[in-house]
């Protein structure tokens, strides 16, 4: 997954002209107890000139073994989004949020509809007919993002320039943001430490071999 | 016999065996009487305990269904799945993960769907097969023979006891279009949350006529459990009423309930507490009051000791002075400073010690006054004026000129010389077993054979006279030694018929003898100071008569005694001739 990014980063640097010096940033993120915190998205959002428009459509969110394939995808806004069903049994993909809400109703195997996703904000999707599937699209207005590797590491690569980094995770209560600036060439490093909810997904299968005794 | 058996030679033996006995009897009623309540009590509690056990177990088990089947009609309302229900052919595959996702919500493990004609079209449990449904199927036609919109029953599924329910998926109300049917298992956690709302142990049993009845859940060990089946196969029948089971060596008090299976024998509920486990608060209590039993039971050991050693220590003391006092020793007193009846016992053996020192104080001055002989006369009659007439020897002997002799010397020295030649007198004539009867002045007054008599009383009066002369004359020697007068006397001898006893007042007596007799002894007497005898002792022919042998005697004649009219020979007796008595001493 690391490395799809590191890819992803690359081709924006390779298709970004005018953007001579780039810096770096790394950031990790660990929860209360200083555990690593995986699966938080890290965006840098230009404060001074606007961001690129996206060039590549790329985001996927499949549905096999009747779960989602990523727990968190990160797009940026525009980008066009997959939701191939790579499943052996029928899907009914949905999304409530404000950012975008659609369905996708009972559709069999093999059959693969996207959608582009223009508003930057949260998606939580979910599948009617599979309580316990869960994932979330991050839909965010700028092509410098990275989420954190189960170490709790993420680099994006940006431009010198000032940005408002902006940190979120399902398990957050607010959005983290704060204003940074990047030098030429330089290497940034921000550590974070989140305070976060419980975990609250269905356990899929779970709890119920007792008849409701535990 | 048994009363010989409680016979103590000490008493404080047999008041500690009576306190402590009487004690540890009623501690060990206490105690016997205390277990035996609370073992009633626990089985009382432990029976009433069992049946709203039973209550509990039912109630529970009609909720579990009732939420089932709530939770069914809700999941058969769902939208989600009608458009899966719609497809043609139906996608099983699709419609067990639908179920699947169920699962969760209702909280049963086992979740299926049928087809009304009760063909299964998905199951939620992949170990089940379609074979092991069939009990479903039972419950959808008894459900759409009586158009119910649910039903229940207990069943195996898989050889498991479950408790199943169907309801209908209405699309729309009234039109079933497929069924839900939904089980649990009455396994071990059942059987344990039972036991924690009742605090009872649950045993699910197979039918009790199958040759190896199962044990099909339980919250007991393996080995108990197996125990509790193979029971319910000998005894087969359900009794109304609870049992006392032994399980692995605790008792069990046991209440069986028979649950009816559907198409199949019913199965056996076995609802089971521990009378150990029950009476374990009463134990501690038990356990207490023995502790508090023989903490009292030793301190009365104590008190009885102690009272015991209070008691038996001055009795012993009292017995062992009483012991002093048989010996003669009246010196010692008890010292026991009680204010009881011990302490009064005490003061009054004191009073009793003195009262016999002063009586023997009394015998001993006796003794002094009146010769030892009239002393036990006097204190072994009962003093009583009068007298009797035996024979009797009287001596009679008196100082010659003393009257005179005493002029010339001062009154203490004469009171001395008097006490010298008195006891030396008095001493012989006791040696031969005289009687000093009294002195009068410097006389002597002597009886031989009274009050004791006396076979050979003349002889002895004759010798005692004998003795006195040498005396005399060696109490001479002494006084002429000591430039001192010598003394002369003269003694008379008679034996008479005499009467003998005390005499003188009722408050005042005398132990004497009085007679014609008497008087002629003193009249012998003083025939010694006429010189024409010549002779210091003057017997009387009646007393040579008396002796067995007759000494030798100077006659003197005879002579005639002052109102008799007979006269009496008399004889002088040498004081010098014999050195030894005539008789054996």
């Amino acid at each position: 997954m690391k490395a799809r990014f590191i890819l992803a980063l690359f081709v924006l640097a390779a298709t970004t002209p005018g953007v001579a010096a780039s810096a770096e940033l790394a950031i990790t993120v660990k929860g209360p107890k200083g555990e690593p915190v995986a699966d938080a998205v890290v965006s840098l959002i230009p404060l001074d000139s606007p961001a690129p428009p996206p060039a590549i459509s790329a985001g996927e969110v499949g549905q096999q073994n009747q779960e989602f394939t990523t727990y968190v995808t990160v797009v940026q806004a525009g980008s066009r989004v997959l939701f191939p069903n790579k499943d052996t049994v029928q899907h009914h993909v949905y999304s409530l949020s404000k950012a975008k809400k659609f369905e996708l109703p009972l559709y069999n195997p093999g059959q693969n509809e996207s959608f582009v996703f223009d508003v930057p904000g949260l998606i939580t999707l979910g599948c009617n007919i599979h309580d316990w599937m869960l994932a979330y699209l991050v839909v965010v207005p700028t092509p410098w993002f990275a989420k954190t590797d189960p170490a709790g590491l993420a680099t994006v690569a940006a431009p010198a320039g000032r940005y408002r980094l902006e940190l979120w995770h399902p398990r957050l209560a607010t959005l983290v943001t704060q204003e940074i600036t990047l030098g030429v060439s330089e290497s940034a490093r921000r550590d974070f430490t989140l305070t976060l909810k419980a975990d609250k997904r269905i356990r899929r299968g779970g709890a119920t071999k007792t008849g409701g005794y535990r | 016999m048994a009363f010989r058996l409680f016979r103590f030679r000490h008493f404080s033996r047999q008041l500690l065996l009576l306190l402590v006995g009487l004690i540890a009897l009623v501690q060990i009623s206490v105690y016997l009487l205390i277990t035996r309540a609370n073992e009633n009590n626990a089985r009382k509690h432990i029976e009433q305990s069992l049946q709203t056990g039973a209550r509990i177990f039912r109630q529970n088990l009609n909720e579990r269904i009732e939420f089932l089947a709530g939770s069914a009609k809700v999941m058969s309302a769902d939208a989600g799945i009608k458009p899966l229900l719609m497809q043609d052919p139906v996608d099983k595959n699709t419609l067990r993960s639908v179920l699947l996702s169920y699962t969760d919500r209702v909280k049963a493990p086992v979740i299926s769907l049928f087809s009304p004609e009760g063909e299964l079209l998905a199951l939620t449990d992949n170990v089940l097969g379609a074979e092991n449904v069939g009990p479903f199927g039972e419950l959808i036609r008894h459900a759409t023979a009586g158009d119910m919109e649910q039903a229940s029953g207990y069943s195996y599924l898989g050889g498991r006891l479950h408790v199943l329910v169907v309801v209908p998926l209405y699309a729309p109300f009234p039109n079933a279009v497929a069924w839900f049917g939904l089980a649990y298992p009455i396994d071990t956690a059942f059987a344990n949350a039972i036991k924690n709302t009742t605090l009872l142990d649950v045993t699910f049993t197979s039918d009790p006529a199958e040759p190896n009845a199962r044990v099909l859940s339980t919250t007991l060990s393996p080995i108990m459990a197996t125990a509790v089946a193979r029971h319910t196969a000998v005894k087969q029948e359900v009794s109304s009423g609870s049992e006392m089971l032994s399980l692995g060596g605790e008792p069990y008090v046991t209440l069986f309930e028979s649950l009816d299976l559907l198409g199949e024998a019913p199965a056996r509920i076995a609802l089971q507490r521990s009378l150990t486990a029950e009476l374990a608060p009463a134990r501690e209590l038990e356990r207490i009051v023995l502790y508090i039993s023989l903490a009292a039971l030793a301190a009365a050991t104590l008190a009885a000791l102690w009272i015991a050693r209070s008691i038996s220590q001055p009795v012993q003391q009292l017995a062992a002075h009483t012991k002093l006092v048989a010996a003669g020793d009246y010196t010692r007193r008890i010292d026991l400073p009680r204010e009881d009846e011990l302490g009064q016992l005490a003061s009054a053996f004191n009073h009793m010690t003195t009262g016999l020192a002063d009586r023997d104080r009394v015998r001993d001055l006796l003794g002094k006054v009146v010769s030892p002989e009239i002393a036990a006369q006097l204190l072994q009659s009962d003093m009583k004026l009068g007298g009797e007439e035996r024979v009797v020897t009287i001596l009679f002997c008196d100082l010659r000129d003393f009257t005179s002799f005493s002029e010339k010397l001062p009154p203490t020295e004469v009171l001395a010389l008097l006490n010298r030649y008195l006891d030396r007198m008095s001493i012989i004539i006791e040696q031969h077993g005289g009687v000093i009867d009294k002195y009068i002045g410097d006389a002597i007054m002597a009886l031989f054979g009274a009050p004791v008599a006396s076979p050979d009383a003349p002889e002895r009066a004759i010798a005692a006279a004998r003795d006195m002369a040498r005396a005399l004359d060696l109490l001479n020697r002494e006084l002429m030694s000591e430039g001192k007068s010598t003394l002369g006397f003269g003694i008379g001898i008679n034996t008479a018929r005499v009467v003998a006893g005390n005499m003188g007042s009722k408050t005042r007596l005398n132990y004497t003898v009085i007679g014609d007799g008497v008087n002629l002894a003193a009249r012998l007497e003083g025939l010694t100071k006429d010189p024409a005898y010549g002779t210091p002792i003057i017997v009387s022919d009646a007393t040579l008569a008396a002796m067995k042998t007759r000494p030798p005697a100077r006659e003197l004649g005879e002579v005639k005694v002052k109102g008799k009219a007979e006269s009496v020979k008399i004889f002088a007796l040498s004081a010098k001739g014999e050195s030894q008595p005539p008789y054996a001493s």
